[in-house]
């Protein structure tokens, strides 16, 4: 039976599905599905392929809040079954403040099933171990290959599967739904690396002491029994090998027998434009940060992570004496607020939190690279086109037009990238001086002496950054910079909370960074 | 639990006669007590009784050093192997080659001081427990001339255990069994800054200058005993009181042939979590080396490849005790 269309296609669009049938399951992929409806068992059981499925839901097995699952998964295996390796994990904005009344921290388990070097095989993320709107959990199907997306919809916790990853890079479902912040059908961890600010982790243990008092979270197996190297191992056990994991399934998917990709554009997507971003910040607490050195992240500076991937130098560390790191949080007011009250002047817990990269595109660039769909020479090219600015880039995003609609592969080697370079290179002539193509075109033409030439390029621009390091007016402008980057990453769907970032006097502007490291401000 | 009777050996290593048992309690007691006098939260086990209700608070940290964390892969390796002097979160390593492959990487969590207490008890008894270690161990070929300094005390940074090639015996250097107890003892002392309370990790280490703020283990190990103290509570550490390996992450781990790679990880010495010494190598009837083995797409090529995953921990017990003491200011920077 389906239900009244629902028009809205973000994932706002599950909290207005109205009642749902607790005993039963409802698909609901947002693009492609004008409404909610209930699969019959036939229906489900040839789409859905993951354990949560299989084991519960084709079962009629219907649990309604994490819990539930957990303890109906312990009831359908074995007690050597891999499905009983249970993981939690803790994250949370402003998890280190000490206030335990700030509301807005947004506290929510991450709990994890099936432990392999692929990863896991289930992961359900909640705020409550046993809310039952709004429980979203991800499953990974063997048989189709990706993670099957479902959330519980109502105070009765009804099940809605809504899409596999592979539809999160498809039309006509692709950013829509759960692929609004799933962008590439990649899991979440926002942040990522080292010291993965918010989560609970060695380098920022997050304490009972937060939860309000009373608050059972408190004493719930989820938070006693969490991973006590906590993000470390969520990084490494769970997010890390998903990404790899699904960049191999969807390259496979994607990929016919007789060796033509699909829709190639959606993986030089990946490398082009950004679609998402991981968050990534110094070691240095803020608290501190007047009287020891601070690590600025490099890759605020440079796409380090690509560029590794084909063999470019990148910097070591850019350290910034802490009292000018000071100075400027003073003079450009940097703060934080919740926008439900709280405000607190200062950075976030650690210093100078902005968006890298993502590691999902760097798995899909690694992916390529590897499948010989993209050459090193070709993504280094692409990387290069204005490298100072490693993510919102709208002149390496240009380069997207000129991607040919088809690609082949075959015996690990493919045209594909001369002939994406050529047909850039071909635009270039017709274009303004200054294009992004003339640009490319520059650095594609450098031939087989690529890298030293490139690397020289970075070099140089590392060298500038070094130059820079002691200057209180060059470090205010980076900050200015990080703000329009923050800006862009708050219209994410993925930036849920009002701690996630700080906030400044800073006034909204496009900002770019240039090859000698200074800040220009556009209009 | 109530009152410890004795301080036990690191992973209740075998000793082999009761006035080695107290030998080596007498050299822990020394060390607690010394604290215990000094910190009126932390106590000597020995001394004060442990209910049976006091929490057991595992702290653990991974090995690899956070001040190198931030640097390319590539670069933070090759740092972390270059030198035992950079491999400060008590747990050191080494790693042997043939050629450009590594064949072994060996991690240790073991005290100088213990070793220290063996060569005393040799000493005393006319055993060669300590040159037996090091023949089992380290190298067959130990000279026990190597391992004493001239005046015959033993040598912690004998010729033997400088290196990070090879297979080593020991931690050196700050990492020991004294700082462990200190910092855990110091960080007991509640702090404050112009009035407002000091609890974040690294503050806490900056403030009342309990270490290096940029290390996995300090912050990690004074904020986790801080925050009982600020609790009120009594702390001291698990007997028996030692630095463990606790295992390692194998995630992300392939070998070519796809063996399970948790069998290429032996555990040397200690007992069940509390690993003492354990190695990383692929038994040669595999035909491979632990080169040959992928870690997150990448072959292993240095032993901070898998230091990166390995976890140490010490272990915190605290008993409820109602103190309510004030907050001191900042120790001078």
């Amino acid at each position: 039976m389906e239900a009244a269309a629902v028009v809205d296609e973000t994932c706002a669009a599950f909290g207005r599905l109205g009642t749902l049938e607790p005993q039963a399951i409802h698909r609901f992929i947002v693009g492609q599905d004008r409404a909610p409806r209930t699969l019959s068992r036939d229906e489900a059981a040839a789409e859905l392929g993951d354990p949560f499925a299989t084991l519960l839901l084709l079962q009629a097995v219907f649990p309604r809040s994490a819990e539930a699952v957990l303890g109906a998964i312990d009831d359908a295996t074995a007690g050597d079954d891999p499905l009983r390796q249970q993981m939690s994990f803790l994250v949370g904005e402003g998890s280190q403040l000490p206030d335990p009344e700030i509301a807005s921290r947004g506290l929510r388990f991450l709990v994890t099933r099936g432990r392999s070097s692929d990863g896991a095989e289930l992961i359900i993320s909640v705020f409550d171990p046993e809310q039952t709107d709004g429980v979203e959990l991800m499953a990974w199907d063997p048989v189709r290959g990706g993670f099957n997306y479902y959330r519980t919809v109502g105070d009765d916790g009804a099940w809605v599967f809504a899409g596999n990853s592979i539809q999160a890079v498809l039309e006509p479902t692709e950013f829509k739904g759960p692929f609004e912040s799933h962008t590439s059908g990649a899991i979440l961890m926002k942040e990522l690396k080292t010291p993965w600010v918010n989560w609970d982790s060695p380098a920022a243990t997050v304490s009972a002491d937060i939860f309000p008092a009373g608050d059972p979270r408190a004493t719930h197996s989820f938070f006693l029994n969490r991973e006590r190297q906590g993000a470390i191992t969520c990084e490494a056990a769970v997010a890390r090998p998903s990404f790899a994991r699904w960049a191999r399934a969807r390259l496979e998917a994607v990929t016919s027998d007789d060796g033509t990709v699909e829709r190639p554009q959606r993986i030089v997507d990946q490398l082009l434009a950004t679609r998402t971003a991981n968050l990534i910040s110094s070691h240095a607490e803020s608290s501190i940060v007047a009287s020891v050195p601070v690590d600025l992240p490099v890759t605020f500076f440079v796409d380090a992570d690509g560029l590794a991937l084909v063999g470019l130098p990148i910097p070591s560390e850019f350290k910034l004496d802490g009292s000018i790191y000071a100075e400027a949080i003073e003079t450009l007011a940097v703060h934080l607020d919740d926008e439900a009250g709280f405000e607190q002047p200062g950075d976030t817990h650690f210093a100078f939190v902005v968006p890298e990269r993502a590691a999902e595109d760097q798995a899909v660039l690694a992916q390529a690279l590897q499948v010989g769909l993209v050459s090193d020479r070709l993504a280094a090219a692409l990387l290069m086109v204005d490298f100072p600015n490693p993510i919102f880039s709208p002149r390496r995003e240009a380069l997207l037009a000129h991607v040919p609609a088809q690609a082949q592969i075959t015996d690990g080697a493919s045209t594909f990238s001369d002939e994406l370079a050529n047909a850039i290179v071909a635009a270039a002539e017709a274009s303004p001086e200054g294009s992004p193509e003339r640009e490319f075109a520059g650095l594609w033409e450098v031939g087989e002496g690529w890298k030293e030439a490139f690397g020289q390029t970075l070099t140089a621009y590392y060298a500038a950054i070094e130059g820079k390091l002691t200057d209180q007016a060059a470090f205010d402008d980076w900050v200015r910079l990080a703000e329009t980057r923050r800006a862009r990453f708050r219209q994410f769907r993925i930036s849920e909370f009002g701690l996630l970032l700080p906030r400044s006097n800073v006034p909204a502007a496009e900002r770019r960074m240039n090859p000698d490291a200074t800040v220009s401000e556009e209009a | 639990m109530a009152l410890l009777d004795h301080f036990a050996t690191p992973a209740n290593l075998p000793e082999p006669n009761q006035a080695g048992v107290d030998e080596w309690s007498k050299v822990v007691e020394d060390l607690v007590g010394v604290f215990a006098g000094q910190f009126e939260q932390f106590y000597d086990p020995t001394e004060d009784d442990t209910p049976a209700d006091a929490g057991v608070e595992v702290v653990a940290w991974r090995a690899f050093p956070a001040r190198l964390d931030g640097l390319p892969a590539e670069e933070r390796w090759e740092r972390a192997d270059s030198s035992r002097a950079e491999q400060d979160e008590y747990c050191e390593w080494s790693v042997e080659r043939d050629g450009d492959e590594v064949t072994r990487v060996t991690f240790t969590s073991e005290v100088p001081q213990y070793f220290e207490h063996l060569h005393d008890r040799d000493t005393v008894e006319g055993t060669e427990r300590l040159l037996d270690f090091y023949r089992e161990f380290v190298d067959p070929e130990t000279d026990p001339g190597q391992l004493l300094v001239a005046s015959g005390r033993y040598d912690e940074q004998n010729p033997f255990n400088q290196s990070t090639s090879g297979r080593l015996a020991h931690l050196t250097r700050d990492n020991n069994l004294f700082a462990a107890i200190a910092l855990a003892a110091s960080a007991t002392v509640l702090r404050q800054r112009n009035g407002v309370p000091v609890t974040t990790q690294q503050a806490l280490v900056r403030c009342a200058r309990l270490g290096n703020h940029l290390r996995h283990s300090d912050p990690q190990i004074a904020g986790a005993v801080n925050r009982h103290a600020a609790q009120g509570r009594e702390i001291t550490l698990r007997d028996p009181i030692g630095v463990y390996i606790a295992g390692i992450e194998l995630a992300e781990m392939v070998a070519p042939d796809g063996a399970d790679v948790a069998d290429f990880w032996e555990v040397e010495r200690g007992e069940g979590d509390r690993i003492l010494r354990a190695s990383f190598r692929v038994p040669e009837e595999r035909g491979y080396t632990v080169s040959n083995v992928e870690l997150a797409g990448t072959p292993i090529r240095f032993g901070a490849q898998l230091a990166e995953r390995v976890e140490v921990k010490i272990e915190a017990v605290a008993k409820a005790a109602g103190h309510q003491t004030e907050r001191l200011p900042c120790r001078p920077q």
